[in-house]
């Protein structure tokens, strides 16, 4: 049992609002070159029209990049299920990313790998992800797997 | 009350006991160990010697005795000569039999080095336990190291060559293949690599036999009467699988075979890791994938069947990630396989890569310094084996768009995908 952050593609207009709550959230050095976890696009369908999306960490209930890292740097927070990270020895190795079916992780200035952790303490502390608080459609919820319908 | 044997305490064994204990086996655990440095991790080795990592790193999961607490197994340091596969036993190198309910293999593999004359001598090495990591390190930090040959343009000769290179140490990567990386590597790529290498400064001697290592390993000697004189040799040809305690009635190629819950042919004897032929996803062929992650993903598969739970692990395809000299190179699939090719460079992010596609499956992938659209693309490829429908996802579009690949390559994949599927109506 775990949490998730759903997205419900209906709603969202890919207004980018969650991937600066994630900047911030996360004190990422945007002007040194990194991105918000989140990433906001739109694709156009094949009938012409278009679909928008925010995607980050699916937080895979067995996630390929935990048995990926040669350092066991990842592993499953206990209380939210969320994929979570300490990079101490991460060696920038980059099996992770070759691992993960939707490219999540990403690597700070140092090499060393980071990536969507669920804001897994403000979740511990009753709080939304920053992603999730922000979102102005309500597209983006956190919820448990169970609830979790098909993306 | 059940007892179970594990030999070897690797990536596989560990992961074994763990989903042993995890899928609720209550049974007594006996892990049986030639050292008490488990359960390491080979890849780690050069990142200890140069600093990047401290001693206890290398044991990502902790070390064996707090684990063998957590986990309730005894350790035994008295090697298994033998698996007797009808007995269910294991006969120990003091002559001892011990007798067991199910029995684990997870030996894993070791360095290979060919028996030329000299290959014993006192400065050639090679690397893959924390003894060799230790032995390495002693050497470079206690004599004057100039220069170095490596034998063996692989993922491991390329980190040594990287290690030593930091140190100012003049280095050549010495292989019989005609490039870098040929169980990996399409040519082009390694062009592009060799290119760089060698603007380094790294000297490339490729298509050579070794035909002996002479003066301790002071000088090697190839076939074709060329020789270097160095001061040290480097051994990273490849690996074997170390299957010897596996005894006539287990079926062993290169590996031993497995199936689908790593079961071996004889029954309650498992095997999983670098010791293992599981199912190579491409060929439908049993084949030692010797990959950290497929080592702890059958070794989970062994622990959950041992523990009465039936699971299955699909397989894997070939694939490989090395980071070096500021590269990054990962490889996916049969490099030796034939196909339609599509170049992708972005020359301004500086990154390229190698699609090959035959029919209507990608059959091999080459990224140099583009390891972000990997991911997505080695799931699809993996789930193209698997006989997944022609079009890609959304959420691995918008990933691939996200990161700069270019829409004409996504409907290449779908395209080919297309003709097959005309074709089979």
């Amino acid at each position: 049992m775990g949490k998730v952050i759903e997205l419900n593609a209906d709603k969202c207009s890919a207004c980018g609002a969650c991937a600066v709550a994630c900047m911030d959230q996360n004190d990422l050095d945007v002007t040194g070159g990194a991105s918000a976890f989140r990433i906001v696009r739109d694709l156009e369908g094949a009938d012409g029209g278009y679909e928008y999306y925010s995607i980050a960490c699916f937080h895979c209930e067995d996630a390929p990049c935990i048995s990926a890292c040669p350092c066991n740097c990842l592993k499953k927070d206990e209380e939210t299920g969320f994929t979570v990270y300490d990079n101490e020895n991460c060696i920038g190795c980059h099996s992770c990313a070759m691992a993960c079916p939707y490219g999540a992780p990403c690597y700070g200035k140092d090499g060393k790998m980071i990536k969507c952790g669920g804001c897994a303490v403000r979740v511990k502390n009753g709080l939304e992800p920053a992603c999730v608080a922000n979102c102005p459609t309500g597209a983006l919820r956190c919820v448990d797997r169970t609830e979790c319908e098909e993306l | 009350m059940q007892k179970t044997a594990v030999a070897g305490f690797g990536c596989a064994g560990y992961h074994a006991v763990r989903s042993m204990r995890e899928h609720g086996y209550q049974g007594e655990i006996d892990v049986y160990t030639n050292t008490q440095w488990a359960p390491a991790n080979p890849m780690l080795t050069t990142y200890y010697i140069c600093g990047k990592l401290q001693r206890e790193a290398t044991l990502p999961f902790g070390a064996i005795k707090e684990l063998s607490q957590k986990y309730n197994f005894h350790i035994i340091t008295t090697s298994v000569q033998k698996v007797l596969s009808e007995e269910k036993a294991v006969l120990l190198q003091d002559g001892k039999t011990k007798y067991y309910d199910q029995i684990l293999i997870s030996t894993g593999a070791r360095a290979f080095v060919p028996p030329i004359p000299g290959h014993e001598g006192e400065r050639v090495f090679s690397m893959r336990t924390i003894e060799d990591a230790d032995y390495v390190r002693k050497i470079l930090e206690g004599r004057e190291i100039k220069r170095a040959v490596v034998v063996g343009a692989s993922m491991v000769g390329i980190k040594l060559v990287e290690l030593l290179y930091a140190r100012g140490i003049h280095c050549t990567l010495v292989d019989m293949a005609p490039y870098i990386f040929p169980l990996a590597a399409v040519p082009c790529v390694a062009a592009e690599i060799e290119r760089r290498l060698t603007g380094m400064g790294v000297e490339l001697a490729f298509s050579k036999a070794l035909k002996a290592i002479e003066e301790d390993g002071q000088r090697v000697v190839f076939a074709d009467g060329e020789s270097i004189s160095c001061d040290m040799v480097l051994m990273c040809i490849g690996t074997r699988a170390n299957t010897e305690i596996a005894d006539e009635n287990i079926t062993v190629n290169r590996g031993i075979v497995v199936d689908k819950r790593m079961r071996t042919n004889m029954q309650d004897i498992y095997c999983a890791g670098d010791c293992s032929e599981g199912c190579n996803l491409q060929t439908g062929d049993n084949q030692i994938i010797g990959i950290w992650d497929n080592a702890a993903r059958q070794g989970e598969t062994a622990g959950a069947n041992m523990a009465g739970v039936v699971k299955e692990y699909e397989g894997n395809m070939l694939h490989n990630i090395t980071h070096f000299m500021g590269m990054d190179f990962i490889g996916f699939g049969d490099v030796k396989s034939e196909g339609e090719e599509f170049l992708y460079e972005n020359k301004e992010k500086g990154e390229t890569f190698v699609i090959r596609v035959k029919g209507n499956k990608p059959v091999c992938m080459n990224f140099l310094d583009s390891y972000g659209a990997s991911g997505v693309l080695k799931a699809y490829m993996i789930n193209k084996f698997g006989g997944a429908g022609r079009q890609m996802d959304s959420v691995s579009k918008v990933r691939l768009l996200n990161e700069g690949i270019p829409e004409k390559l996504i409907n290449f994949l779908e395209s080919n995908s297309e003709e097959e599927d005309e074709w089979e109506k």
